[in-house]
């Protein structure tokens, strides 16, 4: 059996004690594995990611990390914190939060220079990734005055710099052109194949098979209804559409139709 | 509407930053400990000749870096009167500064005499704010602005002093977009003209949503760092190269100062 890094059992959260964002979750996270968190705007998906990266705690329920209860206590310890913020690593859905540096350059080193790396460590791996990314033009230049594109590299170099091994992602192509979004999903498939264990909330239908191996879709009343398999949850039109994350005319993009087959479960189908 | 194009260009712009002049050329933290310099001996001269002549040096500066004079005037006299001409224009008069009328005058009703020890004192501590004004919107237009935070950081200038200034200068930047798109916006729906009562409401509108979505962002952006393990301790890579240059940069700025105390 894989090794568990997460156990969720029945997670419930409100804001401020009185805008529930999440009622009674159940999720188990393998190691190694590729998970998709779908599911409709404001369904809690974002809580659910900010629980798991440790930076807000259930009212009720228990998070396990590796067996442990994950709670403020046990990251009240510095040297756990300093363990599990280098192992886990979040990309916010928005990069107007996750860049808060004057510059590029600054924001990638960030995570690096309070792990402790030593300075020849961090100049190499920043070197690295902005090869990776392509972002060797934009070091000097402020965050906050990037496309959104840009911001969308910038923040998962920022991340993906200390090497996590699990990767918690908000949205990652929300906002991005297809070809963008495309290379990030490689990119990302990639860091997956080196043994990391990725986690991607979205609800870009299109690219849930590409980066998972099991979808849990998240319901309006924000729990979580479903986990399976990507190619089964996705042939299940009429499942998607009662919870939003599709609307009848999803498949009609003629001449380029069937590039995503498992939405067309009969060809005959009409509109 | 053109005010802000010139906060934009002249504030965030690192333009003049990035032109290859010779104040640009020297690493930052020599140059800010040398115009330091400049500016002490500004502050503690008691020669009007002294902070002339540190004026020069401070416009030849600007002139071997590549940036137009007229530009640098305008910048720094928009500040200059505001620091000093408030303080300076009462010490003139014999009320504030007895000695030896020079000229006296009456103004309603009231007898105005203006002192030659105040006279003299009154320039003095003008050119001296002119002085350091000068060097310091000259150090700001030469150094892009995080290399000056970061050598706010250097100098062990406390790291949340440092943030702080970090994170206004982005308000800051925020609030010109904003008050800029609104402008757009309100003109792309009615058309060229737009009554100005109607578009300050929707500046002021604006305004407090960005208030507002500030203080949750603030909470946000927190999380954010503590997620990249940040825990109070300030962490900086320091990637400042002194090169011989820069020495002798700063050893000619030592020699200058002290041939400025020595012009009486
Ligand atoms: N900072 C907040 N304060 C109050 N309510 C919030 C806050 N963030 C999210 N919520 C609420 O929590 C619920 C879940 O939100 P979120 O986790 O952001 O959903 P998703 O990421 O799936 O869109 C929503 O009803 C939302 O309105
Ligand atoms: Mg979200």
């Amino acid at each position: 059996m894989k090794k568990k890094i997460f156990e969720l059992r029945d997670v419930r959260f409100s804001y401020l004690g009185k805008y529930p964002a999440l009622q009674g979750v159940d999720i188990t996270i393998e190691k190694g594995s590729r998970a998709a968190v779908i599911g409709a705007n404001g369904s809690g998906k974002s809580t659910l990611l900010n629980i798991l990266d440790g930076l807000i705690f259930p009212d009720t329920g228990s998070v396990k990390f590796f067996g442990a209860e994950l709670d403020e206590k046990a990251l009240a310890d510095e040297r756990f914190n300093r363990y599990f913020r280098s192992r886990v690593g979040l990309v916010f859905q928005n990069p107007d939060i996750q860049l808060f540096c004057p510059t590029v350059k600054e924001e990638i080193m960030f995570g690096p220079l309070n792990f402790g790396f030593s300075h020849k460590e961090i100049k190499k791996a920043f070197d690295l990734i902005v090869d990776v990314f392509g972002i060797k033009d934009l070091v000097d230049r402020m965050p906050h005055q990037l496309s959104i594109g840009e911001k969308r590299k910038v923040s998962m170099a920022s991340v993906l710099i200390s090497g996590p091994e699990l990767l918690l992602l908000d949205e990652p192509t929300a906002g991005l052109d297809p070809k963008t979004s495309r290379g990030l999903v490689d990119l990302l498939n990639e860091y997956h194949d080196d043994g990391k264990t990725i986690i991607t909330a979205t609800h870009d239908m299109h690219i849930v098979e590409e980066i998972a191996d099991i979808v849990h879709v998240f319901s309006r009343d924000k729990k979580i209804i479903r986990s399976g398999p990507p190619a089964e949850l996705l042939a299940d039109t009429e499942f998607l559409e009662e919870n939003n994350l599709i609307h009848s005319h999803f498949h009609r993009h003629d001449g380029k139709a069937h590039t995503h087959p498992h939405e067309h479960p009969s060809h005959d189908h009409t509109h | 509407m053109g005010t802000l194009v010139f906060l934009k260009e002249s504030v965030f712009s690192d333009e003049y930053a990035s032109r290859k002049g010779f104040m640009q050329s020297i690493d930052p933290r020599f140059k800010a400990v040398s115009f330091f310099l400049f500016i002490l001996t500004a502050l503690f001269t008691k020669s009007i000749a002294t902070s002339l002549w540190l004026y020069l040096l401070c416009l030849m500066l600007v002139c071997v870096s590549k940036i137009d004079l007229g530009f640098f005037l305008k910048r720094t006299w928009i500040f200059i009167p505001i620091f000093s001409l408030f303080i300076a224009i009462p010490a003139i008069f014999s009320i504030v500064t007895p000695g030896e009328a020079l000229v006296s005058f009456k103004l309603a009703g009231l007898n105005f005499i203006i002192t030659r020890p105040g006279l003299a004192g009154g320039a003095l501590f003008v050119t001296r704010v002119t002085v350091s004004v000068s060097f310091v919107v000259l150090l700001s237009i030469t150094t892009k602005h995080f290399e000056l935070l970061r050598v706010l950081r250097v100098f062990k200038v406390p790291h949340m002093f440092v943030m702080v200034l970090g994170m206004c200068y982005r308000y800051i930047y925020l609030f010109v977009e904003v008050v800029e798109n609104t402008y757009l916006a309100v003109r792309s729906r009615v058309g060229r003209r737009v009554h100005y009562k109607k578009g300050q409401r929707m500046a002021a509108w604006n305004m407090a949503s960005l208030w507002h979505r500030s203080y949750r962002l603030n909470e946000a952006v927190y999380n954010a760092m503590l997620s990249r393990g940040y825990s109070g301790e300030p962490a900086i890579f320091n990637d400042f190269k002194a090169r011989p240059r820069d020495w002798v940069w700063l050893a000619c700025s030592v020699v200058l100062t002290f041939i400025s105390l020595n012009i009486i």
